[in-house]
């Protein structure tokens, strides 16, 4: 059988040196190689910057009013805890994103957002506890992905004798996979307890005042496919 | 072995050194000092937490006072059937209580000489801090106040106290039938508890420092449970502020509630200023021990402790086995 055209063109083309086909590949590999070590190198994407962190919302339980006048009128009170759990939530759910999910903080040791939910009295213990607050300043040299599970969060809300919310108990249970450069997964477990208020001069409605949490991680098997990776909200 | 055609190994070592170019490059990204000092990453639990204890050096000094209202009376105009000092120095999160005798013959500001107890009558809880600030020349920073169906309420609003009943109780008149040893008093019983005099040896002297007993049963529960769930200390707070009537603002509820949580409830002293009994006017009063008071007062207004030098007998001694 006569070769075609085309097929003459395709054995022509391997006749070509080796040599002259690897060149380009190499020069791509180097051009590569040196713009990753000119970027001072963080494992970032090739032409970006960090992925966007995976999406996650806690899970949040109904309120609890907690009232401190003896004829506060327990519906209405109970129906505005709900309301301030509607409002801090947002705060819980970036404090950890910023602590463990985002890549663009955790891969290169940038935790300062995190410490913005924190009043200033609590800020400082919070930033000499980073290593269990957060993901951790070396989690970049470790991890490749984290992965939120489900997360849950529920609230208490003191009431002052005027009804006024004086202060709010937030119970935290956040559980996370960390996916290890080594290919080996770990179960992050963040468990414990926010207080926050209402602190004159902070830019956030609800600051945290004081926080009692606990780390407790473990090695974990990799997620199964059908494993959600995001919670979602619901009252 | 088999070689490899010239050409192809030239382009395997190309593309060798191209992989080492890349790799060094992509290795630099990661010093070396770092990547070592990477941990397994929190494989034992850890645990991070701020308490906004106050940490003042300056003691505060509360002025307790159990009214003894009846469910239907007025707290603040009956008389006081407890009266106690609660002083906590913050910076060195420590605190005494001290009883004062509620049928004390003391001067109130404005009424004369007469027994402490009625001063809540005469001029509510400002009349009674006032005297016990010329009692003891201590300026109270707060007072907080209780009546029956209130302290009743509060201790069941925290599920009961667990109190460690230094001896046998066995009286009517209080309904306090209690055998000694660690257990969790409810409302009524904690109110027999803090009510009976008759059965013990000094009478008012002796139940004072059983109520003192009660409030460090709360100071150590506080902290008992603040560790296990910080949840609870709201329960606390509400509790005390929708049953009790106190100076105290919310907030400050709190932050004396935080600072409770940080005292060790076995250290704290509770005393009662010993004095003895007399006859005034065909009233039966106690006239205070003025030298041991002013000794106490001093020590208080020092550092809000008290020394041990300074901490006199036990009126429940005998009953002690001390």
């Amino acid at each position: 059988m006569t070769p075609n055209r085309a097929q003459r063109g395709a054995s022509k083309k391997r006749r070509v040196p080796l040599a002259l086909l690897i060149v380009p590949v190499v020069l791509v590999a180097i051009g590569v190689a040196i713009l990753l070590a000119l970027r001072g190198g963080d494992g970032a994407i090739i032409g970006g910057g960090d992925e966007p962190p995976p999406p996650f919302d806690f899970i949040v339980k109904p309120a609890t009013a907690i009232l401190t006048a003896p004829d506060a009128d327990e519906a209405t009170l109970s129906a505005n805890a709900d309301e301030v759990a509607q409002e801090i939530t947002p705060t819980i759910d970036d404090l950890y994103t910023n602590a463990f999910l985002d890549p663009s903080n955790w891969r290169h040791d940038d935790y300062e957002e995190v410490f913005a939910a924190f009043g200033p009295d609590a800020a400082a213990t919070a930033e000499q506890s980073l290593e269990t607050l957060t993901l951790g300043a070396t989690a970049g040299d470790v991890f490749d992905t984290v992965e939120p599970g489900k997360s849950k969060l529920s609230y208490q809300v003191l009431f002052d004798p005027d009804g006024e919310p004086d202060t709010a108990v937030v119970s935290v249970i956040f559980r996370a996979t960390a996916e290890r450069k080594s290919g080996t997964y770990l179960a992050i477990v963040s468990e414990g307890e926010f207080f926050l208020g209402q602190i004159d001069g902070q830019e956030q409605p609800w600051t945290i005042t004081a926080f009692d949490v606990t780390r407790d991680d473990h090695e974990t098997h990799p997620p199964s496919a059908s494993a959600s990776t995001s919670a979602s909200p619901s009252a | 072995m088999r070689m490899l055609p010239a050409r192809r190994r030239a382009a395997l070592l190309v593309a060798l050194v191209a992989a080492w170019v890349a790799g060094s490059a992509l290795g630099a990204t990661h010093p070396a000092g770092r990547a070592s000092a990477a941990p397994l990453f929190q494989l034992e639990p850890a645990h991070a937490e701020y308490v906004p204890v106050l940490d003042g050096t300056k003691p505060i000094y509360v002025l307790i006072i159990g009214s003894d209202a009846r469910p239907d009376q007025a707290v603040e105009s009956q008389r006081a059937d407890s009266i106690h000092i609660l002083s906590i120095n913050p910076a060195k999160h420590k605190a005494a209580i001290v009883g004062i005798p509620r049928d004390s013959y003391v001067e109130i500001p404005g009424v004369g000489q007469n027994k402490i107890n009625t001063a809540l009558f005469y001029g509510g809880p400002d009349l009674v801090v006032q005297t016990v600030e010329q009692l003891t020349d201590l300026k109270m920073d707060y007072w907080a106040m209780t009546g029956f169906a209130s302290f009743e309420q509060m201790v069941d609003d925290v599920d009961g106290l667990v109190v460690d009943v230094p001896f046998a109780m066995n009286d009517e008149a209080s309904r306090a039938f209690f055998e000694p040893g660690v257990q969790r008093l409810d409302g009524d019983n904690a109110l027999a508890f803090a009510r009976n005099r008759h059965d013990l040896p000094a009478g008012d002297f002796g139940r004072s420092e059983n109520q003192g007993r009660l409030m460090v049963a709360a100071l150590a529960q506080l902290k008992k449970e603040f560790n296990k769930d910080p949840a609870r200390m709201l329960i606390w707070a509400a509790s005390f502020v929708r049953n009790g009537t106190t100076s105290l603002a919310l907030d400050e509820v709190l932050d004396l509630a935080f600072t409770g949580t940080a005292v060790n409830a076995n250290k704290v002293e509770n005393v009662v200023f010993p004095g003895g009994v007399a006859m005034v006017g065909g009233l039966s009063v106690v006239t205070l021990n003025q030298e041991t008071l002013d000794k106490i007062s001093k020590d208080l207004a020092d550092d809000g402790l008290l020394k041990k030098a300074n901490v006199p007998p036990s009126p429940n001694e005998p009953l002690l086995g001390g």
